[in-house]
This record gives C-alpha cells, sequence and structure tokens, in this order.
C-alpha cells in the first residue's frame, strides 16, 4: 500500500533517460512510447492561486477552502507555501465556520516540486492544513500523507501532528 | 498488459539507478563534519533540568519515520517559561560550536508566539508546549504506540486563552521522565 503510493507520487527526473537509451535500444523504445503517453495524457499542473479549491486535511471542521491570496510567490503558492483562503465547506460543530477567512499552509500540490536526489514528488490532489496567525495548526491531527520537505520550509508542526510522512 | 509491464521494469531501473545516488549523497554529507549532532539527547535533558522544565518526556520514534529519531516533550509554566526553554537550548548549541568558523544553529519556529515552540536540531526534536497547548494537542497520544486516540472537540482559541497556570509554586512538578 505504502510502496505503491511512494512509487506513484516520486518520478525520476529527465536525465534519467539518456543513461537508460544507451545501455539498452529495445528498453528505449519501450521508455520513449511511456514517455509520449505521460506527455499526452496527463494535465500540465499550475500553482495554487485566486479561486482554486483544496481539500482540508485537519479535523478543523473545514472540508473545502478557496484561495483568495498566495502569500509567497507572484505566481501562486506551491508545496509548503502559506496561503489565505475563506472555508467553503465546513462540518457543522466545527472550530472554523464557513465563510472564515483563515491561513493554511499547502500540504498536498498537485505542482511537482523537486528533491534534492532529481527525483519529483507530486501529489493527486491540492490539500491545506489550517493555521492562525502565528503559524499555530488549529486542528489537531492532520490526516493523509504529508512530504517531509515542510521540514525545511519549518513547518515541523505540521510534521509532528501528521501520521504518514512521505 | 504490456504497458503495465513495462511501467514495473521502469520502476525497478528508477530505484535501481537511484542507489547510488542516495549513498553519495550520505557519504558526501558524512565528509562535510556532520558526525557532531547540534544536541545530542542527554545535553538536551541536563538543559531542561536546568531551565526546570515540567514533564519531560522523550520519545522514541518508531522505525518508519525517517525524519526523527528522538522526540522530546517539555512543559513550560508560561509562556515567557515556553520562550526561556528554547533560548537556553539555543544557548547550549552556541556554547558547545564555540570557536568554529562557521556555526550551524538549530531552526526554531514559534518563537513570537511562545505557545509551543519547536527546535529542530537534527535527529532530536524538542517540543516546548504550554500546559493548555500541550493539553489540546495530545502529542503523547499521537506519537506513542498503542494508545486510544479519543479527540477531544476543543478550541483553539479557548484553549489557548491565559488562565491562571496549574503548578503555581516555584517548586518543580513530578517528573515523568
Amino acid at each position: 500500500m505504502a510502496a505503491i503510493f511512494a512509487s506513484r507520487c516520486s518520478r525520476v527526473g529527465r536525465s534519467l533517460f539518456g543513461g537508460l537509451s544507451n545501455s539498452s535500444p529495445g528498453l528505449f523504445t519501450t521508455l520513449h512510447e511511456m514517455t509520449c503517453k505521460n506527455m499526452f495524457s496527463q494535465q500540465q499542473r499550475t500553482f495554487i492561486q485566486m479561486r482554486t479549491v483544496l481539500k482540508v486535511v485537519d479535523n478543523s471542521g473545514a472540508k473545502k477552502v478557496m484561495c483568495i491570496q498566495a502569500l509567497k510567490g507572484k505566481k501562486g503558492a506551491r508545496l509548503g507555501d502559506t496561503i489565505i483562503a475563506s472555508v467553503k465547506e465546513a462540518h457543522p460543530n466545527g472550530k472554523v465556520k464557513k465563510g472564515k477567512v483563515v491561513y493554511g499552509v499547502v500540504v498536498r500540490a498537485a505542482m511537482q516540486k523537486g528533491r534534492c536526489d532529481g527525483s519529483e514528488v507530486k501529489f493527486d490532489d491540492n490539500a491545506v492544513v489550517l493555521v492562525d496567525k502565528q503559524g499555530q495548526p488549529i486542528g489537531t491531527r492532520v490526516f493523509g500523507p504529508v512530504p517531509h520537505e515542510l521540514r525545511q520550509k519549518k513547518h515541523v508542526k505540521i510534521l509532528t501532528l501528521a501520521g504518514h510522512i512521505a | 498488459m504490456l504497458g503495465v509491464i513495462g511501467a514495473g521494469t521502469w520502476l525497478r531501473y528508477s530505484k535501481a539507478l537511484l542507489q547510488p545516488w542516495k549513498v553519495g549523497f550520505s557519504s558526501l554529507s558524512a565528509v562535510d563534519g556532520r558526525k557532531h549532532h547540534l544536541l545530542d539527547l542527554q545535553e538536551i535533558e541536563t538543559v531542561l533540568t536546568d531551565v526546570k522544565a515540567d514533564n519531560v518526556k522523550v520519545i522514541p520514534v518508531p522505525k518508519h519515520c525517517d525524519w526523527a529519531d528522538f522526540m522530546v516533550l517539555a512543559t513550560g509554566r508560561s509562556t515567557w517559561h515556553v520562550k526561556n526553554i528554547a533560548q537556553a537550548l539555543i544557548y547550549k548549541a552556541k556554547q558547545k560550536q564555540r570557536g568554529v568558523e562557521r556555526m550551524m544553529l538549530p531552526s526554531v519556529e514559534g518563537q513570537a508566539g511562545g505557545k509551543w515552540i519547536v527546535i529542530d536540531s537534527g535527529k532530536v526534536i524538542v517540543h516546548a508546549l504550554d500546559e493548555k497547548a500541550r493539553a489540546y494537542y495530545n502529542l503523547e497520544g499521537l506519537w506513542t504506540p498503542g494508545t486510544i486516540q479519543n479527540e477531544r472537540e476543543e478550541d483553539l482559541q479557548k484553549a489557548l486563552v491565559k488562565v491562571r497556570r496549574k503548578n503555581n509554586s516555584k517548586k518543580p512538578a513530578q517528573k515523568n521522565a
């Protein structure tokens, strides 16, 4: 289960194809077809910008938030960045209400992020953990996989509350 | 079907090719002189005893989690006590690396608020929390294996409001560690 997910979410960079093509010509045709299929089938992922709807993966009571501003970049937010969002769907009796403006940290992003060993990490959804203005998480638990790039972004609190580190 | 077999072959080759890079990177970081950690576990316990932190608990992180080896939880009696715990740990790291031409300090998160401060020194993560914040987030219940996770619907704003602290005397509380 975890191995399948780990192999699915991390992809090898482009520089590895050169070595593989030199080693085996038969394998190169298969890899070439696979590369073309991947390039044609998958949609190009963009930044998290205004009006992006994200899923909330903590137990703060919110289900979906809509991004109204990305705090770091001009083009938008990526994995590990902080956004300002408004709550679009909320559980009853939750800690946040519908319509409230909250801060959030992007813990899963569909746009890929490169790691230091050349691989990339990208997820199937855009997920966020709600924090307050000082950076403390509003909920007490974080569900689903959380990548360890948040440690470099100084979000160790969210990594502490997460049950599964990818 | 043929595509699935090709995908399996590709993933196997990719994992095999990723392995030398990982070995090279780890050896490069070993040459870097990082064999001394920023803060050892005994030094952290000594500093926490000196600064009179309450309810110090050392939790060994299970093996499937690669990002830390130990997690130390400490309770401060007030917001300024939590800040002083963090300052004492940073000062200990500075004293340990006196004379080094380029000092490497642990990363500190949450020092402005003072409710929950995380000192990330490589393989040991120190969490200094207020009493109310520690009861709210319940990190022992999450990281200790085998406990039943019963989540309470407590509000963050009500939990972190300034109330009279439980341990009001100057004497330290009973240590569980």
